[in-house]
């Protein structure tokens, strides 16, 4: 009888703390979709906060943005939300017009950090849609040229390719078969490649390329009011035709690649297109002997445009709206805390950051940067998913796939898909 | 000749419920199932019924479903993709179904032979059949890789070209299907393993001493008396194989192009990736109605198939 007293007064006093804790802590929920390194730099930055803040406890969950997106909807339906989730710019049309995010134009006005002028204004212009802000702005990542040194070398070449005519001459040099022969010179063997000039995306970052090489040709995607496929069939097959081209006419690309980052590395490619994100790959592969720069993303046609994306912070509908001022002191400090942000790789939207003497001492970073001015984003549009997901077989997808990985007629499928984004616009 | 043994099926248990003395149908057998049951109503039985009136309105998950009739049904005469999905599920199921049936039954007869080291064989064969689908998928789209997967370095082995299995339309599907027969195979061997202990070792020795061969014994002992496991691993292996998701989610998101989409594929992306929640039911409908009519023919070949062994 003594012990079960005893206990009873143990879980009463349990409770009891456990109760003033819940009172005095605020715990905030913060969805993020970084699967990659990335993830572990973001928890060391909430692990930080937490420290540094006592009475708030942020809960990181991360899982890939497109199950974490289904998860938010669903979530949402049962009047649920995360107090912070963060996306991408062009995904807030899709989650504004399900209702499930606020405008922060309020919280912006009120706030020290979030300030027009500290900004790389394209970053703070991607957060409004319909002429209000949604989300708070994060960081940035584009396409930049990533190239072997020591494989230049080995051919000659002493500067990174900046326009069509340069890219093909280096990526000539840069191919090479089993017997050192080039494609063009006398008995090369296309079958027997040992090293490519460089990568072919067969995901979806294959249509982002195409989106900025269609981009600078001057194309536009969709019509003024969103409503209907604008495409310059055209341009957009000239665009498709450099892509395809590279794999199957100039044999300067693999083809059916699948790992782009691995393949740079062990030297099998000299040149990769790719994000900012790769650089902390890069760094690590040093130990292994990979010399390495970064350039801008070449400019083929005739204005510069490379693909870009980034991140952001929106504040959901359905999330708890007394811990609105938790959650926005804590996406201020990640903003003004951002620089810790930067060993992801990603690029820095703050322009007192980019001055600064210690982000020009980070290596690969200043390419990115010189060319954020010609990003190019998706649209922002409701239907963004079923246009542009990367995961399922949207129009863009098997336009993509289609084009690079079976050889198809450029212009049926661009057709096909310009039929089928019109088909799913028309659709209210 | 009366050849089945008389099992439960044949009414034995009747017989002996018919000797017990008669009391009221006690409640406890229900609460051994009762914690399934919980789960079963409230996250397969509530959101089927809720998905058979959520595919005639137009619902984005949140708000309120607007009702719009037959139109989502209207709808899939005009959606290509779906006939895509449809095409390919089929495709899958006809090329999947008997490989695995013919595979498992192979299995289950090598492993039913009283020899050294089978307790390990059964183990490896069904080993994969408890690893989650998104491992399988993650392990298997490295083996299927082009430039550095395990399967091509011994195709290289034996003077055969590189195949592209998961990037080329041509050969994506037969990816899938290899990572799906490696994976399930063991489960429809365990059941064929189950039946071929049921078969009284009398029978045998008898078909032996009328001087019987080995593919006697098979064609006239064993096939006749395992086809009431046999139906049953068909239908079930039918039934799994028209839902095929997890493994094209996680390996190829139904690519390239639309290779690898499947119907429950489509079903999730048009739902849970396009908020198109009403369009989703209704193909899921369309599909459920599939089984059905399958689960209809079986059900009655299987009880003439019984008849027909009596």
């Amino acid at each position: 009888m003594r012990k079960l007293s005893l206990m009873l007064l143990l879980v009463a006093l349990l409770t009891g703390v456990m109760a003033l804790n819940a009172q005095d802590v605020v715990t905030l929920e913060f969805w993020g979709g970084w699967t990659g390194p990335d993830g572990a730099i973001m928890q060391q930055l909430v692990d930080r906060y937490n420290a540094e803040h006592p009475g708030v406890q942020v809960n990181l969950t991360v899982q890939a943005w497109s199950p974490l997106f289904d998860a938010f909807i669903a979530a949402a339906s049962a009047g649920e939300s995360p107090d912070i989730m963060a996306m991408h710019p062009q995904e807030t049309a899709m989650f504004i017009n399900l209702g499930l995010i606020e405008p922060v134009d309020d919280i912006v006005a009120a706030s020290e950090v979030f300030q027009k002028d500290a900004y790389v204004s394209k970053a703070w212009e991607l957060q409004f849609y319909n002429g209000q802000m949604w989300a708070l702005p994060f960081d940035l990542g584009i396409h930049g040229l990533y190239y072997n040194l020591d494989l230049f070398e080995a051919a000659g070449i002493e500067a990174p390719p900046t326009n069509a005519e340069e890219f093909l001459a280096a990526a000539r040099l840069l191919t090479v078969d089993a017997a050192g022969k080039h494609p063009g010179d006398e008995g090369f063997d296309p079958a027997n490649i040992v090293q490519y000039a460089i990568n072919m995306h067969t995901n979806h970052h294959g249509f982002y390329q195409w989106y900025a090489l269609y981009n600078q040709l001057g194309g536009q995607l969709l019509n003024e009011d969103a409503t209907a496929c604008a495409m310059d069939i055209d341009k957009a097959v000239q665009a498709w035709q450099w892509l395809q081209d590279l794999v199957y006419v100039h044999y300067a690309a693999p083809q059916g690649q699948t790992d782009y980052a691995r393949d740079f590395i062990t030297g099998r490619t000299a040149m990769l297109v790719d994000g900012p994100w790769q650089i902390p790959a890069m760094i690590a592969a040093e130990a292994e002997g990979l010399r390495w720069a970064t350039a801008p993303y070449p400019t083929i046609f005739d204005k510069a445009a490379v693909w870009g994306s980034g991140h952001n912070f929106t504040l959901p509908t359905f999330a708890d709206p007394t811990k609105r001022d938790e959650a926005l002191a804590f996406v201020e400090w990640l903003a003004a805390n951002s620089f810790d942000w930067l060993a992801s790789g990603q690029l820095p939207i703050r322009n007192d950051l980019i001055a600064s003497e210690e982000f020009k001492e980070l290596p690969g970073r200043q390419a990115f940067v010189d060319m954020l001015p010609n990003q190019v984003l998706l649209p922002n549009i409701p239907k963004f998913s079923e246009i542009f997901a990367s995961n399922a077989p949207t129009p863009m997808m098997v336009m993509g796939q289609r084009i690079i990985l079976e050889k198809a007629d450029i212009r049926t499928e661009v057709q096909n898909a310009c039929d089928a984004i019109t088909a799913i616009l028309s659709i209210p | 000749m009366r050849i089945l043994p008389r099992t439960a099926e044949s009414g034995s248990y009747a017989a002996l419920a018919g000797l017990a003395p008669k009391r009221r149908p006690s409640l406890t057998p229900y609460y051994f199932i009762l914690p399934y049951l919980v789960f079963f109503v409230l996250f397969r039985l509530g959101p089927s019924l809720a998905g058979l009136g959520i595919a005639f309105t137009n619902w984005q998950a949140v708000g309120t479903p607007r009702f719009v009739g037959f139109a989502n049904f209207e709808a899939m005469a005009r959606d290509p993709r779906l006939g895509d999905a449809f095409q390919n599920t089929v495709f899958f199921v006809l090329l999947t179904v008997p490989t695995l049936i013919v595979l498992s039954l192979a299995l289950a007869l090598f492993l039913n032979q009283p020899r050294r080291g089978r307790a390990v064989g059964r183990v490896v064969v069904f080993m994969p059949y408890v690893i989650m689908s998104t491992v399988v998928g993650v392990l298997w789209t490295w083996i299927l890789d082009k430039d550095f997967g395990l399967l091509n370095v011994y195709l290289n082995f034996f003077g055969i070209a590189n195949v592209p299995w998961l990037v080329s339309e041509s050969t994506a599907m037969y990816g899938i299907i290899l990572t799906t027969v490696w994976w399930t195979v063991g489960y429809d061997m365990v059941l064929f393993l189950a039946g071929l202990q049921d078969i009284p070792h009398e029978l045998y020795e008898a078909a032996r001493i009328d001087g019987a061969r080995a593919w006697g014994v098979f064609r006239f002992v064993t096939l006749p008396l395992l086809a009431p496991t046999t139906f049953l691993v068909l239908m079930l292996t039918i039934i799994n194989s028209f839902q095929v998701f997890d493994q094209v989610y996680v390996m190829t998101s139904g690519g390239p192009g639309t290779a690898t989409l499947t119907l429950v594929q489509y079903i999730y992306t048009t739902s849970f990736q396009f908020q198109k929640f009403g369009y989703g039911s209704a193909v899921a409908l369309i599909l459920f109605g599939i089984l059905v009519i399958v689960a209809f023919f079986q059900i009655r070949g299987y009880r003439r198939g019984l008849k027909g062994v009596e």
